[in-house]
């Protein structure tokens, strides 16, 4: 049985469907990385994984458990986080605020603090601009700090949104590592990242998604060298959507 | 420049009264994105409960305090609940001023039938006495007001600062996409939010009764200096509220005893578009939402 199991997944905004059938499987343990052009729907399946949007029709299946169109706040005490594409730590409050926020739904104040100083000691720039804004780091900082911050409630699924969009190299390096620590530590990862190559060199397995659809399944070593991710990364390739169905895979 | 120190002690005193009532206003904003133009309404509401509650039960408008602000904070939430909450898409800003505007009418209606048009004041037995320190003369209604005004902001503070439910309005404040990801429930924070923003207006009202006179009518001209006075501290800001309510309080009492009392609004008024030409998000207002 598959962790995370999305089955003919529409969902959108307003009168429009972003995700046209979304289908996709994750193992437990594996980071997966999704990726395609801009418009695709990766984000938006993200959101809606992590309840910011409501699936209009389709299952989505957690650990055995339909979860499809349950509230943020239900899907983050069942072990799923959204680390989202933009900026979303609390500009005004200290970086110990906004670990101690990642902690909101344990109603434990002890348990969050103690949780918090555990992964202040995992990250050392928490440990020492722990009573510094938030908005005082740098865009690389903030990303590190929004991971660390996904991990208060020890959670079993991260979803990652283009984590290192707008950061540096040596940031983007810290960001990647991060990520394979965190995986290392026996977490599931769903990432979403534009640069494609950076993306699948961290993953075991790559989905390529357009036009509000996954195409493409398969080992992400294998996705790397394979000429049509290239094609449909570009804007789609029409051979490769007409045998959609028989080009999607499970990974 | 006794008169001048005379001058900055009124202010001071004064705009601690106002920093109380906008500090209401500027959380419900941050929280919301809703300019609760009743809030003015609210106030002299709560001048009129506490002006009755002193004339028919005896009870001192400090007293009163203590029923009033759990009263309305229980009217705020459902006005929120009724009035505010079902406000959604993208014109839900423009929507909830009107719907508000309304609001402030309907009490501004329901008080002129109650009490009709005439000027009240609520007429306490220390209202026109005074301390004398040195050379200067400290009115105990006003000590008593702004004395009271910084414990309950003391206590706003607090809420804010050092409570799991006071983080997570911040968290809305500062960003609420952010703040439903981490499981916050904002539309719990929202009535109750509001709820705040109606208590204060509570307090505010039954010090004002105290401090100046009201009629039904009142409310028009407090809304457009609370306006101004979030406006200038950073929407969303209620340590910004404090220090613009702060600013207009001494700058008009200074203008109108060294120069005018025909140029003291204005006088407020003017450093108010030269601070926006030159920080438009006010003195401690966020430049954008982050998400």
């Amino acid at each position: 049985m598959s962790f995370l199991r999305l089955h003919d997944v529409c969902a959108g905004y307003g009168q429009a469907d972003i995700l046209r059938g979304v289908s996709l499987e994750l193992e437990a343990g594996t980071v997966t990385c999704v990726i395609g052009p801009n418009g695709a729907g990766k984000s938006t399946v993200l959101r809606v994984l992590s309840g910011l949007l409501k699936p209009r029709v389709g299952t989505v299946e957690f650990a055995g458990d339909p979860v499809g169109g349950l509230s943020p706040a239900v899907l983050l005490r069942k072990g799923i986080v959204h680390v989202p594409q933009e900026r979303s730590l609390f500009p005004l409050m200290t970086i110990w605020d906004n670990l101690l926020m990642g902690g909101h739904s344990l109603r434990d104040g002890a348990l969050a603090r103690r949780r918090a100083g555990e992964i202040a000691e995992r990250f050392p720039l928490i440990e020492e601009r722990r009573h510094e804004r938030a908005g005082t780091l740098s865009g690389g900082q903030q990303k590190l700090i929004e991971i660390a911050r996904a991990l208060m409630l020890d959670p079993r699924l991260i979803l990652l949104d283009e984590p290192t969009m707008g950061l540096d190299a040596k940031a983007r390096h810290a960001v990647f590592e991060t990520v394979k620590s965190l995986n290392e530590g026996g977490r599931t990862i769903l990432l979403v990242e534009q640069n494609a190559r950076l993306g699948l060199s961290v993953s075991h397995v790559g989905a390529v998604m357009d036009m509000g659809v996954v195409r493409l399944v398969d080992e992400a070593s294998k996705l790397l060298g394979d000429p049509r991710v290239a094609a449909l990364y570009l804007g789609g390739n029409p051979d490769t959507r007409a045998n959609g169905g028989a080009a999607r895979a499970q990974g | 420049m006794q008169t001048f120190v005379q001058a900055v002690i009124l202010g001071v005193l004064t705009g601690g009264l106002y920093a109380l009532m906008a500090s209401g206003l500027t959380l419900v904003f941050g929280i919301m994105r809703v300019i609760n133009v009743a809030q003015g309404a609210f106030v002299i509401l709560a001048a009129y409960l506490s002006y009755s509650l002193f004339g028919h039960l005896g009870l001192d408008p400090f007293l009163s305090i203590l029923l009033l602000m759990p009263a309305m904070f229980v009217a705020g939430v459902l006005t929120q609940l009724v009035f505010v909450r079902s406000l959604r898409g993208e014109h839900a800003s423009e929507m909830s001023l009107l719907v508000t505007w309304a609001l402030a009418l309907g009490i501004e209606g329901l008080l002129s039938i109650g009490y009709k048009t005439t000027v009240r004041a609520t007429n306490t037995g220390y209202a026109n006495k005074s301390w004398t320190l040195g050379s200067y003369r400290f009115s105990e209604p006003r000590v008593y007001g702004f004395a009271a005004s910084v414990v309950i902001l003391l206590g706003l503070y607090s809420l804010l600062r050092f409570t799991r439910f006071g983080r997570s309005i911040r968290a809305v404040v500062q960003n609420p996409t952010s703040a439903r990801l981490l499981g916050v429930n904002e539309r719990l924070v929202s009535a109750l939010g509001f709820g705040i923003g109606a208590a204060t207006a509570a307090a505010a009202g039954a010090l004002y009764g105290i401090v100046y006179p009201f009629n039904p009518g009142s409310h028009y001209d407090l809304i457009s200096r609370l306006l101004s006075i979030i406006v200038l501290g950073g929407l969303g800001s209620v340590g910004g509220a404090v220090l613009a309510a702060m600013l207009l309080g001494v700058t008009e009492s200074v203008v109108a005893v060294e120069y005018s009392p025909t140029w003291a609004s204005m006088s407020f008024f003017a450093i108010l578009i030269l601070v926006l030409l030159v920080r438009p998000q006010g003195f401690f207002g966020l430049r954008e939402r982050v998400l």
